[in-house]
């Protein structure tokens, strides 16, 4: 009916309904372009000719040559890029594995076993990660010197999880708070010792969460900037976010196509990454009352 | 034995037991909490207490200094690029925070309701927001270039300026530039949280709205606003203690410059005591941050307790 009465108005009379669709569909794709802009830049620079990057003639936004892969022969070739996502991989496992070490006991702990002041001890550690990376890196640089961890990638996997444990415990407790008390007794019932029941139990339903807190640590130690400007300075340590700002920069001679693809190629996988974790952390810091 | 005896003193047994029981089950417990726990007290805690220290002598890179008592606090308000940094800090949060408010509620209620394509928007909509920071700023700074911006061409090729400006060699452009990239960031975070809030209004409550003869903005005011703002306020309180320590913005985007116009408390305290060895005046900038981080967290706290039900 209503596409009836638009036809006999005419093409550009529409009706209320669909006024709104469009003025929507125009924010919607306003708000795509401002967002995503930055990504199609950082993949056309990466794939452009230096002769068409640099030509103030031609239209930024298309091939004028022929697409290239010079830049990322470069990156791989000739920079330490596979040694930056190397570290970064390293220091991504290693922190995951200190952060589950610790958060999955104190995070079960404070959740299950009715500790007088669990709460309380619970916020405390939490409110650790409102405690930025500003505040300490001047003293850390001191305590990393004298852990004689300067300047090698082991200094961000001590510190870095100091940002994941306080959130992964926060985000374990909500987790193992969930798990039925009775499923849990059940198996102690059934003669499990309580480790038994932890480990052959509670941790499997709570997969999900220990998922979360991995993928949380492993983002996060992707993420950090500060305290790898602050700890690393020889190329060959350093990782990736750090290595690409830095090193594909001579002097005052940025090399943007290099740039650009190694942003990519670090940034897309930790943002897809990040991408699954979202409703998790959302609800972590929101005190998970919304469901 | 006397039977009266034993009946009398078992009981006792299993008590003592249980209470032995309870106190060891306790004390395993929190032996469980003991990893995190050092964690957090050696590589937190300490460095704050090292800091606060620090921030009170005069302690280089190279020598272990003497206590000065409150002279770096007052020997830095008397230094310009400080008083800068400050205000540019306070600006930065102010207007960054206002445009991510809303922006990102603006943009949960375009996400609001299914619609094809929702799911592939969603994960473009986060993009800014997953990709680490520092990447995403050096794409920024490509944009800002001062001969090759794309953001200039593009303005000049709709009609929309006659010649960009210089944008991070000039001042304001420089500090609008940052608060764009913050904002850019932000707001992914900010529509995600407010989304989850809306998504919990029933929709009985706002059709009810709609028939009691409500106008949209009565609507927006009367029941949306008072369900979104407690959530909304926690993702704010979160936003503001990132956005106030935040450096890497501007550390890769201006360097802060053009001549430290750009420069921010976190930045500077990188500039005094890491670039410039001097650990105690660089810990006492940073430290200015403390009290306002102080409020900031335990009203976070507080609202987290609050829906936390404690």
């Amino acid at each position: 009916m209503a596409a009836q009465v638009a036809v006999q108005r005419g093409p550009f009379h529409l009706t209320r309904s669909q006024r709104s669709t469009l003025v929507r569909a125009l924010a919607m794709a306003t708000y795509v372009l401002v967002m995503v802009f930055p990504f199609y830049w950082m993949f056309i620079t990466a794939f452009k000719q230096n002769s068409d990057l640099y030509e103030l003639k031609h239209n930024p936004l298309i091939f004028n040559d022929w697409p290239t892969l010079a830049h990322l022969e470069y990156l791989f070739g000739k920079t330490l890029f596979l040694t930056w996502m190397w570290n970064s991989l390293v220091i991504g496992v290693c922190v995951v594995a200190i952060t589950l070490l610790a958060a999955v006991p104190a995070g079960y702990a404070l959740a299950r076993l009715n500790l007088p002041g669990a709460q309380q001890l619970g916020i405390a550690i939490f409110a650790t990660y409102l405690i930025p990376p500003t505040l300490l890196f001047i003293p850390l640089t001191r305590v990393v010197h004298a852990l004689g961890l300067a300047n090698t990638i082991w200094s961000l996997v001590i510190v870095l999880p100091t940002i994941s444990i306080p959130f992964g415990t926060w985000l374990l407790m909500g987790f193992f708070k969930n798990v039925s008390k009775e499923i849990e007794e059940a198996a102690l019932v059934d003669g499990a010792s309580r480790s038994q029941a932890v480990f052959r139990v509670v941790l499997p339903i709570s997969k999900a969460g220990l998922a979360a807190t991995g993928m949380f640590a492993f983002a996060i130690s992707l993420q950090a900037f500060l305290y790898p400007l602050v700890f690393t300075s020889s190329t060959n340590v350093k990782p990736v976010t750090l290595g690409v700002v830095t090193d594909l920069i001579r002097g005052d001679i940025f090399y943007w196509g290099e740039l650009m693809a190694g942003a990519l190629i670090a940034g897309l996988p930790v943002a897809i990454l990040f991408n699954f974790l979202l409703n998790d952390f959302v609800e972590g810091i929101t005190g998970g009352a919304l469901k | 034995m006397d039977a009266g005896l034993v009946v009398a003193a078992q009981p006792r047994v299993a008590l003592s037991t249980r209470v032995r029981r309870g106190t060891l089950r306790r004390l395993a417990g929190y032996l469980l909490v003991l990893p995190a726990g050092i964690y957090v007290l050696g590589l937190v805690g300490f460095p704050l207490a090292l800091g606060l220290w620090y921030s009170l002598t005069n302690t280089t890179v190279a020598s272990t200094g003497a206590f000065v008592g409150l002279q770096n606090f007052a020997d830095v308000t008397r230094d310009v690029t400080f008083r800068l940094a400050v205000r540019n800090t306070v600006v930065i949060a102010v207007i960054s925070t206002a445009a991510k408010i809303t922006l990102s509620v603006a943009l949960a209620f375009l996400m609001l309701g299914a619609f094809p394509g929702r799911g592939i928007l969603r994960t473009l909509f986060v993009l800014p927001w997953t990709i680490p920071i520092a990447l995403s700023t050096i794409a920024y700074k490509w944009m800002f270039h001062s001969q090759y911006s794309v953001i200039n061409w593009i303005g000049v090729h709709i009609g929309l300026i006659d010649k960009g400006p210089n944008w991070l060699g000039t001042m304001p452009a420089a500090i609008i530039a940052v608060i764009f990239v913050s904002t850019w960031r932000a707001v992914p975070f900010g529509a995600i949280t407010v989304l989850a809030g809306l998504t919990a209004i029933p929709g009985e409550i706002i059709e009810a709205a709609r028939i009691d003869g409500a106008s949209w903005w009565q609507r927006f005011q009367a029941v949306i606003v008072p369900i979104i703002a407690p959530i909304l306020f926690i993702a704010l309180l979160f936003d503001l203690i990132f956005t106030l320590t935040e450096l890497t913005v501007v550390y890769l985007l201006t360097g802060g410059g053009p001549v430290d116009q750009t420069q921010v408390m976190a930045s500077y305290a990188l500039q005094i005591g890491v670039q410039g060895g001097a650990l105690g005046q660089g810990a006492a900038v940073a430290l200015y941050l403390l009290p306002v981080l102080l409020i900031l967290t335990i009203m976070s706290l507080r609202s987290i307790a609050k829906r936390e039900g404690l």
